[in-house]
């Protein structure tokens, strides 16, 4: 084999790695190695100049691969790869050895760092002898969208979408669209209605020439991947109706959530005393103008009981956020409704977070409302109350803002009902290809920097699917997933990296122990050809199926068996 | 056993005061900001949690609204403008009308209209009273002498009547106090020992009124300590000097300067509480019940009404002095039988017992079983 002309950069990174390591050292021991042609020490490598030094060496010393031994790839391989490609090179024949986080910040002795160092470019210089150029993948990017769900969040992205001109199909379960928050009357803190919120958002996505609404109707498959996903879409009103097929290039989950099952908790008495209701069905009463006990009475004395089935170690151990607000929604509804009635709102921690929250908070002191707070993994226990007595219930709890057990009178009691991921969060998780958490919440790309997305490419989440939230936040996630869509379809074709998992298919046995082991799903079965192929725009080179093939039939491009053999074989001699 | 809830409690409240206690959401800064409030009577908080939650007899066995001067800290100090001071406050107003077994009490806290009639009233029996019994026995244009109008013996007889009536009454809502707050409770053995040992207590704080001294602001204490002061110097004046009072036209120093220093006092006292309550000036004048403006009222007008009367009797105008007498004794008298025992002016008798039984009931406290004392951390505050 003929040695390619290779340079050899040692960053310094001002002291971080030249404290420890001897770095001029390690660029005479590169000079040395074979086919390197030139090799530098220099202070920054990632600085200009430093990139520059790269660019003209290639140039003038007609360089053929580039090894930058500095800090993690992670970190500055992408800036060096463009060096390589403005210098005229493929940016695959580069490689860098991490000298920094996996040497000189966990070395003290300088003579053993830096003999380490040489290793790990010694290695590097082998590996990058036998890498090969290679192209990147470009996919087309279908401006269609698939929407999951038309709740808040579905509608809302919905529209976004639509008002830039795209297409949207909405796929609703239900008969209507509006999802929870059809069931609801008034939202916190505010106090607007939310039919109004409601009304406009089904009337413009009704309306809208660019959203085609499937009511009753649910996703039957998804094939396909990042901006080239085919749905097949089935009526659950009428089976002969049968299927339909749509191109998208997108999809976004809004499946949002269910409540709590009240009846759960025995010592709250749901199902047993007629007045102890949950919380959508005092929304139903409000809704209807009427707030009664089941003997058609307006109730005196009225408690609202939090974090049923929320932050509790038997039941569910997260907060579902939108609680706390609502209670205090409730107290000024039966307030306003009832003045004279009394409001007890049993808490364990008043969750006001939200803008306008704590002001609430404070108003809802103002009405009077009799605030109880009780301890985390207690519960309130609630029974009829003897006949005779002025209300027709008593709810026994250990009271901590005064240290008592206390009876609180009630003729109402309301559940706090929590949130709870949907019955058939699984099978929409298998259909669309993304993970759940221990709580059956769908999860994110990243908690911080990419909320919205998940691990499978072209899949957005939004809403209460993704976690409990509050209308706003709903909103707001809703419109940056159809952002995040629309700067796609904008770019109007997708770029893949070159680095992925190939079959070779004279080799393939086609015994499908990859297609079950890979976690993006990115292996599919030819049933004609019997052998397996990846789809390379969804592959993300993890090597999972290149390991496990027993026929060797897989080979990750930029991770052939000669590069990690080569590169062994340099840290060892 | 479980404690029951009353939240129809602070609406009651509210008619003493009491207005904005359910803003509270127990941060608990009343308490630290403080001076009085320390281990076993720590407030305001705590008896604001008793308010809101309506555990009346909890609130009915507190001593701790008597123990707090309203220097207005705590009001200032809250973050959700719940007036934690006003609510003690209201808190010793209610206590008044619960001590009260009569129920005058409590329909005077209630209705501003009812006292101010009823003063009105026995303002009105008073001066028909004294009108008749002068000119049944005495000439309105003599002040002194066997012919006087009104002779200082027999208002001597009358004053040491209607004081008997007042301590009589005063005495047994005490007792009624000291059953709600030390008596009734059987957690606690008070030893008789205790009872006379700190019996020195009581005069030292009417006299003293030493833990006002320990607010931050000294400024109200010493106004307060004149007022009270000289409302004392001229009660005994009246109550064992009062031929000497009377006598004259000639001015009889040994007694009279006494007189004046005490006149001086009542006046600058009542003027700068009603300036201040006037101008609103710190968090504890802010809000003023009906109870506390006619307090003050009633005061300076007595006060008035008695320079006048020395005046006009030192002048030699012995009818305008009788008339102002009898003005005088008018206002005088509803102020004494209904406004001490029944208003505001019990304080002066409740604020002393209750630093008593605090003291002896902290004595008893402490020969309580530790076991029984609250140690969780929530319920110090």
């Amino acid at each position: 084999m003929e040695e390619p002309r290779i340079g050899v950069y040692v960053c310094n990174c001002g002291t971080n790695i030249a404290k420890v390591v001897d770095c001029d050292a390690v660029a005479e021991f590169a000079a040395k190695l074979p086919g390197v042609v030139v090799a530098r020490s220099y202070k920054y490598m990632c600085s200009n100049p430093g990139q520059e030094m790269i660019v003209q060496d290639i140039e003038e010393q007609s360089l053929e691969r580039v090894v930058v031994a500095a800090c993690s790839p992670r970190m500055h391989e992408q800036t060096f790869r463009r060096a390589l490609e403005t210098a005229g090179l493929n940016p695959y024949l580069f490689e860098m050895a991490n000298i920094r986080e996996q040497c000189s910040w966990v070395h003290d002795d300088g003579a053993i760092a830096t003999e380490k160092a040489q290793a790990l470019v010694h290695a590097a210089v082998n590996r990058v002898a036998r890498h090969e150029p290679l192209e990147r993948m470009s996919v087309d990017m279908c401006p269609n969208t698939l929407v999951i769900g038309g709740g808040i969040a579905g509608m809302t992205a919905a529209l976004e979408l639509a008002d830039a001109g795209k297409r949207v199909y909405l796929v609703e379960k239900q008969d209507h669209l509006g999802g929870n928050i059809a069931r609801v009357d008034l939202t916190a803190p505010y106090l607007d209605s939310a039919r109004d919120i409601l009304t406009y958002l089904v009337t413009r996505v009704l309306e809208h020439d660019n959203i085609e609404v499937m009511t009753e109707s649910r996703v039957e498959r998804l094939d396909g991947f990042v901006g080239n996903f085919k749905a097949t879409l089935g009526s659950l009103a009428n089976a002969a109706d049968g299927n339909a097929a749509v191109d998208v290039g997108s999809v976004i989950v809004c499946t949002g959530y269910k409540e709590f099952d009240a009846a759960r908790i025995t010592h709250y008495g749901y199902g047993k005393l007629p007045n102890v209701i949950t919380s959508f069905e005092l929304e139903r009463m409000l809704r209807q103008g009427r707030i009664e006990t089941k003997e058609g009475r307006p109730p005196q004395f009225v408690a609202i009981v939090h974090c049923v089935g929320s932050r509790s170690e038997e039941y569910h151990s997260y907060c579902s956020r939108v609680c706390c607000m609502t209670a205090l929604k409730y107290a000024h509804e039966v307030k306003s409704a009832l003045p004279k009635s009394y409001v007890s709102d049993v808490y364990v921690d008043m969750h006001a977070f939200g803008k306008g929250c704590e002001d609430f908070y404070r108003q809802s002191s103002e009405v009077k409302t009799l605030f109880l707070m009780y301890g985390r993994g207690e519960h309130p226990v609630i029974r009829k109350a003897d006949p005779g007595d002025e209300c027709g219930m008593l709810i026994e709890v250990n009271e901590l803002l005064s240290g008592e057990t206390v009876e609180i009178p009630a003729d109402l009691v309301i559940l706090m009902v929590g949130m709870e991921p949907r019955e058939d969060v699984d099978d929409v998780a298998h259909l669309v290809s993304i993970s759940t958490d221990k709580d059956g919440w769908f999860i994110e790309s990243h908690p911080k920097l990419d909320p919205v997305a998940t691990t499978t490419d072209g899949i957005f989440i939004a809403g209460a699917c993704q976690a409990p939230k509050d209308i706003p936040d709903t909103v707001a996630q809703a419109r940056a997933a159809a952002a995040r869509i629309l700067a796609r379809i904008a770019r109007g074709k997708l770029v893949v990296d070159a680095v992925y998992a190939e079959v070779d298919e004279d080799r393939c046995s086609g015994c499908r122990v990859c297609n079950e082991l890979c976690p993006y799903v990115a292996i599919e079965y030819d049933e004609t050809k019997r052998r397996s192929h990846i789809i390379s725009a969804l592959c993300k080179a993890c090597g999972a199926c290149v390991a496990a093939c027993p026929s060797g039939a897989i080979k990750a491009r930029h991770f052939t068996d000669e590069q990690i053999f080569a590169e062994i074989e340099g840290v060892l001699e | 056993m479980a404690l029951r809830i009353n939240p129809k409690l602070i609406d009651e409240l509210e008619v003493y005061g009491a207005e904005d206690v359910s803003k509270c959401y127990h941060c608990g800064n009343c308490s630290a900001v403080c001076v009085h409030s320390s281990d076993p009577y720590v407030f305001p908080r705590r008896s604001m949690r008793n308010l809101q939650m309506g555990l009346e007899d909890k609130l009915k066995g507190g001593l701790e609204p008597w123990l707090c001067y309203y220097c207005g800290e705590c009001s200032e100090q809250c973050p959700r403008e719940a007036e934690p001071g006003e609510t003690m406050m209201s808190l010793r107003r209610w206590l008044t009308s619960r001590y009260d077994w009569t129920g005058i009490s409590r329909l005077f806290y209630r209705s501003w209209r009812w006292e101010v009639g009823a003063i009105l009233l026995v303002g009105f029996l008073t001066a028909l009273g004294f009108l008749l019994f002068g000119f049944s026995q005495g000439s309105i244009t003599h002040y002194n002498g066997s012919n006087a109008f009104l002779p200082s013996s027999k208002i001597h007889v009358f004053d040491w009547t209607l004081a008997m009536l007042l301590l009589a009454v005063l005495l047994s809502n005490a007792a009624r106090m000291w059953w709600y707050t030390v008596g009734r409770d059987r957690s606690v053995k008070v030893p008789m020992k205790s009872y006379i040992t700190k019996a020195y207590l009581l005069p030292a704080h009417f006299i003293t009124q030493m833990r006002y001294a320990k607010c931050a602001r000294k400024t109200p204490w010493l106004t307060h300590l004149v007022l009270m002061l000289s409302y004392l110097t001229m009660l005994v004046l009246i109550m064992f000097f009062l031929s000497k009072m009377a006598s004259g036209p000639k001015i009889d120093w040994y007694v009279h300067i006494f007189g004046y220093l005490a006149t001086v006092g009542l006046v600058v006292g009542s003027v700068l509480f009603l300036r201040n309550r006037l101008r609103k000036s710190s968090a504890q004048y802010t809000h003023s019940h009906e109870s506390d403006w006619l307090f003050l009222v009633l005061l300076l007008v007595v006060t008035l009404t008695g320079i006048s009367q020395s005046i006009l009797h030192h002048s030699g105008v012995d009818v305008a002095a009788n008339i102002m007498y009898v003005v005088h004794l008018s206002v005088v008298v509803p102020m004494l039988a209904l406004e001490v025992p029944f208003g505001k002016w019990s304080h002066l008798a409740y604020r002393p017992l209750a630093m008593y039984f605090a003291d002896v009931r902290a004595e008893g406290l402490t020969r309580r079983e530790p076991a029984s004392v609250p140690s969780e951390g929530l319920r110090a505050a």
